[in-house]
C-alpha cells in the first residue's frame, strides 16, 4: 500500500481583514472604532497525497491556493478542519518535521543577496545537519542536473531572476526534503527557463521519489509535471483527480474549426453554437459535447465546408473557463 | 538547540556585514555621538571640581566606557523582526528546523564584532587624548561580566518582545523608539543616575531602562555603594527574565496570529 503523506480534512481558514470606507471621516472613525470583516479563504478542503506523487494546485488568484500551501507548510494556523503531513499537524512546526518538508516561493528569496549561494548552501547544511560528504554528493547532482557550477560564487544580487531560481531550488532540496511544496517556482522566467526548471523538477521528483505540490498560473508547468490536478476556487475544492480528465469533466463542450469555401456568403448558425474566433471565412465554434456529433453533420449539410475538425478545447481554455464561470459545470 | 546551525549563521551574517563594513562603521559613529555629548558637557561642567561626587577625568572614563557598553548591548536586530513580519519575510525562518530566534542572536553576535572593530579604537584614541580617571577593582571588573551580559540580554529581550507587537500593530516600530528614549532619559545616557534629582532616579532604579546601559558602567567605576549594587543585580536580573518571558508569550501567541503576507 502507498503511503498517504499529506492528509487535508475539511480544512477552513478565515482571516480578519479591517474594512474602512474611503475618505478623511472614515479615516478618523476608524481611529476610534475598526471594523473587520471575515474573510473565508479556505472553505472545507479535503484531500489526499500519496508519496511520490506531483500534484499541481491551480486556481485563480485569491483561490485559495497559497494559503493552503502555507498551512500545509506549516506557515498558519488553520481555523478548524485537520491537516497531517508525514504524521505531523504543520502549524506545531516541530524540528523534526521541518527538517523533512521544503518550500520554494517564486517571490520571496531564501538567499542572502550579499554573499554567493555557496555560503547559503553551507549555512543551510549546518542548520539541517547534513554531514559533509552527504552535502557535497547532493550538491554535486544538483549542481550537475542544474548546469550551474559557474553560479556557486557568483553574489546572488548579481544573478538573473533564472540563476536565482536554480539555486532556490539548491537550497530547497540539499537537505533531501520528502515532501515540497512550489508556489509559483516559474513565475517571470522565460520560456527556455521555464522548460529547464520543469525538466529539472520531473527528473529529480523521479530520481529521489519526493512528494511535490505545487501552484502555478503558467498551464504549461501544470501540464508537463502533474499526472494530477487539484482545482479550487474561491476557497473551494471545485475538481480532484487526473489532468486529462479535467477537460471532459469539467469543459462540457468542444471546439468545431470550420473553413469555408471561397466567397461563401455570411453563413447561417445555429443557436447551440457559440462563435469563439471568426476571421478570413475560417471560424472557431463552441458547442456542447453531446450535441457535437448532431451540430457537424448540420454544418456539413448546410455549409460550403471547406475542412472542418473537432477538437476537445486546450487546457488554458478549459481553466479560463472555470475561473470565469466560478463553478463546475458538469 | 542547535549550536551547528547557530554558529554558521553568525559565521554567514559576519560575511555579509563585512561587505558593507563602512555603513556599519558609520551606524557605529552615530550611536557615539549623543553619549559623547554629554561627555563634554558634564566633563566641562565638572572643571577641576566635582559634579555628584565625579571628577573630569571620572566623567570621561564613564563616559568612554557607556559608549562601549552601549554598543555592546544596543539590539538592531529588533529593528527588522517587526520588518520580518510585516512583510511576511519571516516565512524563511519559520521554516527551518531551528527557532527564528537562532537568526537575531546571529545578527546580534556578528555585528557586535563588525561594530567593535569601529569603536575600540575609535574609544582607545579618544582615552589617550581626554585622559580618564577611574580605578577598576577586581571584584568590580568580575562583576561587570554578569551585568554587562545581563543588560545585553534584557535589552535584546526587552527590544524583541516589544518588535513583536507587529504581529497585532503594522508600526511596532513607535515602541523601539520609545524604548530608546526613556534609556537615552534614564538609562545613564544624558547623565549618570547618581545625578539625577530624586523622584527620576527613584523611577531610574525601578524601570528596566537603567539596566540596560547605564548600571554595567556604574559597576565597573565602583561608584555604587554594596546595598545598590545588589539590588541592581537582582533587579536587572529580574528584569531579565520577565523580558525573556514577555518574549516567550508574545512569540508563542503571535505565531498564531501570523498572516505570512506574500508568495
Amino acid at each position: 500500500m502507498v503511503e498517504k503523506q499529506i492528509e487535508v480534512r475539511k480544512l477552513t481558514k478565515t482571516f480578519k481583514v479591517p474594512v474602512r470606507a474611503e475618505g478623511f471621516a472614515a479615516s478618523l472613525k476608524s481611529l476610534v472604532q475598526r471594523k473587520y470583516q471575515e474573510v473565508e479563504a479556505v472553505r472545507e478542503i479535503s484531500f489526499d497525497i500519496e508519496a511520490g506523487e506531483v500534484v499541481g494546485f491551480i486556481g485563480p488568484n485569491g483561490a485559495g491556493k497559497t494559503t493552503s500551501l502555507k498551512i500545509l507548510s506549516g506557515l498558519l494556523h488553520p481555523s478548524s478542519g485537520d491537516v497531517r503531513v508525514l504524521g505531523f499537524k504543520p502549524w506545531e512546526r516541530e524540528p523534526a518535521y521541518l527538517s523533512q518538508i521544503s518550500m520554494v516561493l517564486g517571490n520571496k528569496s531564501q538567499l542572502l543577496w550579499d554573499i554567493p549561494p555557496m555560503d547559503t548552501f553551507r549555512v543551510l547544511a549546518e542548520i539541517y545537519r547534513v554531514p559533509e560528504k552527504e552535502f557535497n554528493l547532493i550538491l554535486d547532482e544538483l549542481i550537475d542536473l542544474l548546469d550551474m557550477k559557474a553560479l556557486l560564487t557568483k553574489p546572488v544580487r548579481n544573478m538573473s531572476l533564472g540563476e536565482r531560481m536554480k539555486c532556490e531550488l539548491v537550497a530547497g532540496l540539499l537537505y533531501r526534503p520528502r515532501v515540497m511544496f512550489l508556489d509559483e517556482p516559474t513565475l517571470g522566467l522565460d520560456v527556455s527557463m521555464q522548460g529547464r526548471l520543469r525538466r529539472f523538477l520531473t527528473d529529480y521528483n523521479q530520481r529521489s521519489g519526493v512528494t511535490m505540490m505545487l501552484t502555478s498560473h503558467y498551464m504549461a508547468d501544470v501540464t508537463a509535471l502533474c499526472p494530477r490536478v487539484i482545482l479550487i476556487h474561491r476557497g473551494e475544492l471545485l475538481y480532484d483527480g487526473e489532468l486529462a480528465g479535467l477537460a471532459s469533466k469539467l469543459a462540457p463542450f468542444k471546439l468545431v474549426r470550420l473553413a469555408l469555401e471561397v466567397d461563401s456568403p455570411k453563413p447561417e448558425l445555429p443557436p447551440e453554437a457559440e462563435i469563439v474566433e471568426q476571421e478570413n471565412g475560417r471560424l472557431t465554434l463552441r458547442v456542447a459535447r453531446a450535441e457535437a456529433p448532431k451540430l457537424t453533420a448540420h454544418l456539413l449539410n448546410t455549409l460550403p465546408v471547406a475542412d472542418l475538425s473537432v477538437e476537445d478545447p486546450p487546457i488554458e481554455a478549459v481553466i479560463d473557463q472555470i475561473y470565469q464561470d466560478g463553478e463546475v459545470s458538469a | 538547540m542547535n549550536p551547528r546551525g547557530g554558529w554558521a549563521l553568525i559565521k554567514r551574517t559576519w560575511a555579509s556585514w563585512m561587505q558593507h563594513r563602512s555603513f556599519f562603521f558609520l551606524l557605529a559613529f552615530g550611536w557615539m555621538i549623543p553619549p559623547l555629548i554629554y561627555l563634554f558637557v558634564w566633563s566641562t561642567a565638572a572643571g577641576g571640581e566635582t559634579v555628584g561626587g565625579l571628577t573630569r577625568g571620572e566623567f570621561v572614563a564613564y563616559y568612554l566606557i557607556l559608549i562601549l557598553v552601549n554598543q555592546l548591548t544596543y539590539a538592531q536586530t529588533n529593528w527588522t523582526v517587526g520588518d520580518l513580519i510585516r512583510d511576511g519575510s519571516m516565512n524563511v525562518w519559520l521554516l527551518r528546523p531551528m527557532s527564528p530566534i537562532y537568526n537575531a542572536l546571529s545578527t546580534e553576535i556578528a555585528g557586535k564584532v563588525v561594530y567593535m572593530l569601529f569603536t575600540a579604537p575609535v574609544a582607545l584614541v579618544l582615552a589617550i587624548f581626554l585622559r580618564p580617571e577611574a580605578t577598576f577593582s577586581l571584584g568590580n571588573t568580575l562583576l561587570f561580566i554578569p551585568s554587562l551580559l545581563f543588560a545585553w540580554a534584557l535589552r535584546f529581550f526587552w527590544g524583541y518582545w516589544l518588535a513583536l507587537l507587529a504581529y497585532w500593530t503594522t508600526r511596532a516600530q513607535a515602541f523601539l523608539s520609545l524604548q530608546d528614549s526613556l534609556i537615552f532619559l534614564l538609562g545613564g545616557q544624558v547623565a549618570p543616575m547618581v545625578l539625577l534629582p530624586g523622584s527620576m532616579a527613584w523611577i531610574a532604579r525601578l524601570l528596566p531602562f537603567r539596566y540596560m546601559v547605564g548600571f554595567p558602567v556604574e559597576v565597573l567605576m565602583g561608584i555604587l555603594p554594596s546595598d545598590e549594587l545588589v539590588f541592581g543585580l537582582i533587579a536587572q536580573a529580574g528584569w531579565m527574565v520577565m523580558a525573556m518571558a514577555l518574549y516567550l508569550f508574545l512569540w508563542c501567541i503571535g505565531t498564531r496570529r501570523y498572516e505570512a503576507v506574500g508568495g
